[in-house]
């Protein structure tokens, strides 16, 4: 993981790297980091303790990543709950019930996402209903079309698949205890850095956050840019989806809810706060890891699950409270250059 | 006693009944989308073709979620109350919150059949004509002994619905089979939000496997819970050394116990419990027939490698 | 006919022409609307969410969110079967604590809203989060169970946790039509109602005309607390018992309803006859299904795609409402 930070820190100043948000969900990452290590013993600091906090770190990682440039953007995106649903149990019904090349089933699993992404990005950009609103109404409708369709053809809620080896190798498999969704997890990462920090598309994205008309007179296609968004968050969310089929070889109509606050927070603990135009993918990283950790040490520290929450939400408190300053200080540092 | 009062109840609704000649039955279940409980809604529904057939009808009331269980169950009771019900059907899973619901519908005349959770005690004290169901504490005892007896005495059953009195009974059922046994067990409690989270179930185990390495057994109390621990035992590195027993089945459940990832499904019959529940209530109303055998129970059936192939057919068409 | 324009204007029109297609559509999908009419359960869930939904709705016209209300309502259940039940004490004190944890939690939420530059949501899925930890964690380490029985004395059950006519239909939902008697008068009868509007409209030039926008945001995030909690206790004291649960389904419930009853998410627009309709159409919506034909598979599809129609149906009615005040300017 130190490789990935220090991606992020290349070539700035230590002032500079103290005034980033990003300080902040480092910190947080090692002060829980070190209070679980203390209680969780030597299981939790070795590998199988890396492995198992990461695997959920990568899941739930996926569709943060997306959804922290959807609140950087200053948009919402709840329906990501019923789209891991929809997508597992669409790649589960082509390729196991109806026997399609797995080729075929994953695409069409991730088309269900982009699909509703799409939906989701037209009906924000062409109506005035905030996306908050638009998509609980998406979720909703999906929920209840795969609930249906599932019934309707399968005459079951639940569809297994066995995938072949290579998918299950490349899809579905763990290495060491490791999941390989961690490895596209860390793939999009970088993708996403290099949307958001590199490319244009970031400033544009940064820009709309921070005021749409004005990113709009200056000629940023901004309808463009928040449907692609959309359809990104509709595509991760898929992916989960289509991951998590290939992991347990089974797809349910169910499940998917916990995605929806989970990502969110650990995009808000990693120092994205949709307070118009400021994040990092570094910060989401950092965030989701802090997440994780607190949601799998609980276990091997043998406290009483619940107590998960309650660490939490101190750590969005304290993101919340810390974000005034950092962004006093960050605008102060712009000030005077 | 009961037994008297109950038919004489019985007797009169039914030659109320007959007059109207068709008989409404309501089904409050779980949420449709619940794996186990679309086979008990199919159950329902299988058994509703013939009250259609005779210009009856079945309707079935789940919640949309189980965050408010109890109440939100107890409320759908009185619904089919208000919704003009000849029959109803129910799970007692929350006494307390429910049980004043079920008084209602028998005060109010309607034969009653409570299923699923809450046993023939549930049935007599509130009145009802029977208990169609598995009782939940001998499910998990089942379990327990199953693995026990196979020498897998240390033992965690994994409770993703904490504070439901059948998921409840699942584990105190489990950890008594166990000790009955020779063995011991714990409970593995779930933040209240992992229910139906395979990735967060999976995790969970594989934590507790490693910070507790002399449990051999495991108890799921459903069938996605099942895959969800058997993934987390994988890995944990432990395939093969923890052995796994869980509630109901489906396909993928018994893939499973073919390829010996899992150790047994106990089998409750969902589609049974529906299937049962309707035609007994159907029958009642229209001929006012009654079944004397109280309490039918529909599990618990240990599945394992020994029976696996027989379940495969019923499963494929998705009644079992 | 001008009157007539005039009504189609108000904040309420336009959910009133939801509810009645709604109707409409479940009458062409089997619904006997006597049956419907005659049954308690829409009407309970309406007040359920109705309750929650009052404070929700003027906390939304003055620009704000607040989520925290899907922990709120377990968190008021637990604490009155905790501190009733299972310390036995007497269910005064089950109610009062009920209440105080409302207002508690509603302070910490308006403080931080006001005191910080972080948007409301995100402020709230904080204490949301921190609040579901608390009581599921609470009442495992006080209680050992996450189901907690209670037993309330009969005026207490009279009051909050009854069943009324003979019936099905619940005790809170003369609390529901009271209430939004009580903040109908106090929206659009006081100087509050107004203020409220206009912090909604503009924070700063509210803030500039004198009005104490700070004292307003925070009696708003208390008022939505504790009705959730209020609505939590009756619920124990009426189902005998709480569980631990953790409510976010509540979170979308209400917030929808309020969006259907007309109120912008941006602040500024709504009232509190929309918002009483909202709510007794969401509830039609979610329970209605029941009494159809079509199968129960179905009901989130449709429960999601009346939503979307409500809310772009809104924002027809409401543009035509701003295009108005527009050209009288």
């Amino acid at each position: 993981m130190s490789s990935q930070n220090g991606n992020g820190s290349k070539g700035i100043s230590l002032g500079a790297l103290a005034r980033r948000p990003e300080t902040g969900s480092l910190i947080g990452f090692i002060v829980v980091y070190i209070f679980f290590a203390v209680l969780g013993g030597p299981v939790f600091l070795g590998l199988p303790g890396w492995s198992s906090w990461l695997n959920i770190a990568a899941e739930v990682g996926i569709i943060a990543l997306p959804v922290g440039l959807l609140m950087i953007a200053g948009e919402f995106d709840i329906s990501v709950g019923s789209i891991v649903p929809a997508a597992s149990m669409m790649t589960a019904m082509l390729g196991g019930h109806y026997d399609a090349p797995a080729i075929v089933a994953i695409l069409a699993g991730l088309g269900v996402g982009l699909t509703i992404g799409l939906v989701n990005g037209l009906l924000v950009t062409r109506t005035t209903i905030p996306s908050l609103i638009v998509t609980i109404g998406v979720m909703f409708a999906v929920m209840g079309l795969t609930l249906g369709f599932a019934v309707l053809v399968k005459g079951s809620t639940s569809v297994s698949y066995v995938p072949d080896p290579l998918t299950k190798s490349l899809m579905g498999q763990f290495v060491k205890g490791f999941s390989v969704s961690i490895f596209w997890w860390l793939g999009l990462v970088a993708v996403f850095f290099y949307a958001l920090h590199v490319s244009p598309w970031g400033n544009w994205i940064f820009a709309i956050g921070g005021d749409k008309e004005s990113a709009r007179n200056a000629g940023i296609p901004t309808s463009q840019m928040t449907i692609a968004l959309f359809m990104a968050s509709g595509f991760c969310a898929a992916l989960v989806g289509v991951l998590q089929v290939m992991t347990y070889q089974q797809a349910q109509v169910a499940g998917g809810q916990a995605f929806i606050f989970n990502s969110i927070m650990c995009v808000v603990i990693g120092g994205v706060l949709l307070t118009g135009g400021a994040g990092s993918i570094i910060g989401i990283l950092l965030g989701t890891m802090t997440f994780a950790v607190v949601n799998q040490g609980i276990f091997f520290a043998g406290l009483d699950p619940n107590i998960q929450f309650i660490i939490t939400g101190a750590l969005l408190l304290a993101a919340v409270l810390s974000n005034d300053r950092f962004r006093a200080m960050a605008t102060s540092a712009a000030a005077k250059k | 006693m009961t037994m008297m009062k109950t038919l004489m109840i019985a007797t009169t609704t039914a030659l109320m009944a007959t007059s109207a000649m068709a008989a409404d039955i309501f089904v409050v279940g779980g949420k449709p989308d619940d794996p186990f409980w679309s086979r008990v809604k199919m159950g329902a529904e299988d058994a509703g073709k013939v009250a259609e057939a005779q210009g009856g009808s079945v309707t079935w009331l789940g919640p949309q979620n189980y965050d408010n269980l109890g109440p939100d169950a107890a409320e759908l009771i009185r619904q089919a109350i208000d919704q003009g019900a000849d029959a109803i059907v129910g799970p007692n899973w929350v006494p307390e919150a429910m049980d004043s619901a079920f008084e209602a519908v028998v005060a109010a005349g309607i034969p009653l059949v409570i299923y699923n959770a809450g046993g023939i005690e549930a049935a007599d004290r509130l009145g009802a004509l029977n208990y169609v169901g598995a009782v939940d504490y001998k499910s998990g005892y089942a379990g327990g002994e199953y693995l026990a007896k196979a020498g897998h005495t240390n033992g965690a059953c994994v409770n993703t619905l904490p504070g439901a009195a059948n998921i409840e009974a699942f584990c105190s059922g489990f950890n008594d089979g166990l000790a009955e046994n020779g063995g011991t067990g714990s409970v593995l409690q779930l933040p209240a939000t992992a229910f139906g989270d395979s990735t967060a179930v999976a995790q969970a185990v594989r934590a507790h496997l490693l910070q507790n390495p002399d449990i051999t057994a495991m108890f799921a109390i459903g069938d996605q819970d099942s895959n969800a621990t058997i993934s987390g035992i994988q890995q944990a590195g432990k395939t093969g050394s923890v052995h796994v027993c869980g509630m109901n089945f489906n396909d993928s459940i018994l893939a499973n116990i073919k390829a010996g990832t899992q150790a047994c499904a106990i089998d409750q019959q969902g589609y049974q419990q529906g299937f049962f529940a309707v035609s007994i209530l159907n029958n009642h109303v229209m001929y006012g027939t009654t079944i004397p055998t109280r309490e039918i129970l529909t599990g618990p059936g240990v599945i394992d490698a020994s029976n696996v192939d027989l379940v495969i057919a019923g499963v494929e068409a998705g009644a079992r | 006919m001008e009157n007539f324009a005039v009504l189609l204007r108000r904040p309420a029109a336009a959910s009133i022409v939801s509810l009645i297609g709604v109707l409409v559509f479940y009458v062409f999908a089997g619904v006997e609307l006597d049956k419907l009419f005659g049954a308690a359960s829409w009407v309970n869930y309406a007040a359920r969410i109705g309750i929650v939904a009052l404070p929700v709705g003027l906390l939304m016209i003055s620009g704000e969110i607040d989520i925290s209300i899907g922990a709120m309502i377990p968190a008021g259940a637990m604490t009155t079967a905790i501190i009733s039940g299972h310390y036995d004490l007497p269910i005064v004190f089950g109610i009062l604590g009920a209440l105080a944890i409302g207002v508690l939690v509603g302070s910490i939420n308006g403080i931080l809203a006001v005191r910080t530059s972080v948007p409301p949501l995100i402020i709230t899925l904080a204490t949301l989060v921190a609040m579901q930890g608390v009581v599921l964690a609470g009442s495992r380490l006080l209680t050992g169970s996450a189901s907690v029985p209670l037993n309330a004395p009969d005026w207490a059950k009279t009051i909050f946790g009854n069943l009324m006519f003979g019936g099905s239909h619940q005790v809170i939902i003369v609390w529901w039509v009271i209430l939004a008697v009580i903040f109908w008068f106090f929206m659009h009868h006081t100087k509050y109602g107004n203020w409220i509007y206009a912090i909604g409209g503009d924070k700063e030039s509210a803030r500039n005309a004198g009005i104490p926008v700070n004292g307003m945001t925070i009696l708003l995030y208390i008022m939505t607390a504790t009705a959730a909690s209020f609505v939590g206790m009756c619920h124990s004291i009426l189902f005998n018992s709480a569980q631990v649960s953790g409510g976010m389904n509540d979170i979308f419930n209400i917030i929808v309803s309020v969006v259907v009853g007309g109120v912008l998410l941006t602040g500024g627009f709504g009232s509190v006859a929309g918002i009483f309709v909202g709510a007794l159409t969401f509830a039609i919506v979610n329970k209605g299904i029941d009494f159809t034909a079509i199968d129960r598979n179905w009901s989130n599809l449709i429960i999601g795609i009346m939503l979307l129609l409500a809310v772009g149906m809104n924002e027809k009615f409401r543009k035509l409402a701003l295009s108005h005040v527009s050209k009288k300017k």
